[in-house]
């Protein structure tokens, strides 16, 4: 078996798990939803034709979304005490951790695909630019990618989905309010001479990577830190599941 | 085929196993033997490679199970103590998959899926959801999985419990079949599982390890004339005394 047939066969069981479980399509419909009920909000208000309205809610609404698809992953793997199954079949660490992934990464993808009929909707009203449209969409798939990478990670170190649950809220909440400008300024008015909120801003927030995207600019730097970031909570769950055996 | 060599493990203070030795040949069914916390579920995980030895060397088919955990995965078919199920899987499905996860595919699945569906005898659950079998059915199921792909080596941790008495039965001649090409080692509870399949038999009481040999060989060590596994079991734990 290659390296590639392993994680497609933990991907499919993943995949088929999601569509098996009520909560995946409830998650999903309240949160396409609400990305629509945001989007024709400001589209209403400002009637303007582009989607930035609803790239600029997403970080928001995937606060809650991203956590609710992956508190389950690994927690539950814990509690029903299959990860002696999964982990005793010889699949390599990298096969498990890339397979439950990419299922998940899959399937906020498709939920992602489900905002498509709004582009759909512009095109029919007027002339949006469809290059800004495919950043943010590109941006908002790289964000989506980096909350699921680490919702993971926390899943994998408690037997507990409402740990897991809250435990990835709240560090999506950190890594993007630390990037809104409000939070920026008081961080600075805190301490002048220092910068804080501008620091921590710049070095560990989402957003203003993100923001480039919703703003049409793909910049590599800005991919990196969505890739590197994913890769490096993939790479903890997968150090967290050798320790299971220490 | 399975090589233990003087390991122990520790969780924390906590000595599960400790320092014990045996080894198990193609052709025998071992019955590993011992009151609950005796640390047979923890041996068995270790050379399941789901635990490390803290000390001491695993090792299955001449392959170390830290070394080369993957060489021994694929050698081994487990069934873990509780039997641990993906509850919402399709049986058939999940048969499948850890089917899959042994390189099996196309005719060689099918082939290997109806062998393990006949000797287990789940042909009435292959559509059905887990959580959805009893608990014989289930614990079947497990035992499935741990055989779709021919294993040489089989590790079961319990593989009676949830049992009716015919199934027990059942189980037994399924042994006594598969023994014939591979080494079996099984925990149980239940000491007359032991006396009607097991060669040899394997006591163990606070991780250590108190007897080791055929039902005879036990009796004869214990002095205590034609008595059975359960007499023998109870002296060896009787006089071995607490740990300090």
């Amino acid at each position: 078996m290659t390296l590639v047939d392993g994680v497609i066969l933990v991907a499919r069981r993943e995949l088929r798990a999601y569509f098996d479980s009520p909560i995946a399509y409830i998650t999903a419909a309240v949160f396409l939803v609400m990305a629509g009920t945001s989007f024709t909000n400001s589209f209403f208000l400002a009637g303007v034709i582009d989607m930035t309205p609803f790239f600029d809610t997403l970080p928001f609404l995937l606060i809650p979304f991203v956590p609710a698809l992956t508190m389950r992953a690994w927690s539950e793997e814990h509690a029903q005490g299959t990860v002696e199954l999964l982990l005793t079949l010889p699949l390599q660490p990298v096969q498990v951790v890339t397979g439950k992934y990419s299922a998940a990464l899959l399937y906020y993808g498709l939920i992602l695909a489900g905002s498509l009929p709004i582009v759909a909707m512009l095109l029919w009203l007027g002339e949006p630019d469809l290059g800004m449209i495919f950043c943010g969409y590109i941006g908002a798939l790289l964000l989506g990618a980096l909350f699921l990478a680490f919702g993971q990670f926390l899943s994998s170190l408690t037997h507990n989905q409402i740990v897991a649950f809250v435990l990835a809220a709240l560090l999506a909440s950190a890594l993007v309010f630390s990037g809104h400008p409000s939070v920026v300024e008081v961080l600075d008015g805190l301490a002048p001479g220092w910068q804080a909120g501008t620091a921590v801003s710049g070095a560990v927030s989402c957003l203003p990577p993100y923001e480039a995207f919703v703003g049409g600019l793909i910049g590599l730097d800005h991919i990196l830190y969505f890739v590197l970031m994913s890769a490096f909570f993939l790479w903890l769950t997968q150090v967290g599941l050798r320790r299971i055996q220490y | 085929m399975i090589r233990v060599d003087s390991v122990t493990r520790t969780y924390g203070a906590i000595t599960a196993v400790d320092d014990i030795t045996f080894g198990v040949e193609r052709g025998q069914v071992v019955g590993f033997v011992g009151p609950n916390g005796a640390g047979k579920s923890t041996t068995l995980k270790m050379l399941a490679t789901f635990l490390r030895p803290t000390a001491g060397t695993v090792a299955v088919d001449g392959f170390d199970a830290v070394a080369d955990p993957l060489e021994v995965r694929r050698r081994i078919g487990y069934l873990p103590g509780d039997t641990p199920l993906y509850r919402d899987m399709i049986v058939a499905d999940l048969v499948r998959f850890v089917a899959g996860a042994h390189g099996l595919a196309g005719a060689d699945l099918q082939v290997a899926m109806s062998r393990a569906i006949d000797m287990c005898g789940i042909g009435p659950v292959m559509s059905l959801r887990v959580r959805e079998c009893s608990t014989g059915f289930r614990q079947r199921v497990g035992l499935s999985c741990a055989l779709v792909h021919d294993p040489p080596v089989l590790l079961l941790d319990e593989p009676t419990h949830g049992f009716d008495p015919l199934q027990v039965m059942a189980f037994r001649d399924l042994l006594t079949e598969l023994k014939q090409d591979r080494a079996i080692l099984f925990s149980t509870h239940i000491i007359a599982d032991v006396e009607a399949v097991s060669d040899r038999v394997l006591i163990i009481h606070h991780g250590r390890l108190l007897g080791d040999g055929t039902l005879a060989e036990l009796r004869q060590r214990a002095g205590l004339g034609d008595a059975g596994l359960e007499p023998i079991f109870a002296h060896l734990v009787s006089t071995f005394g607490e740990p300090a």
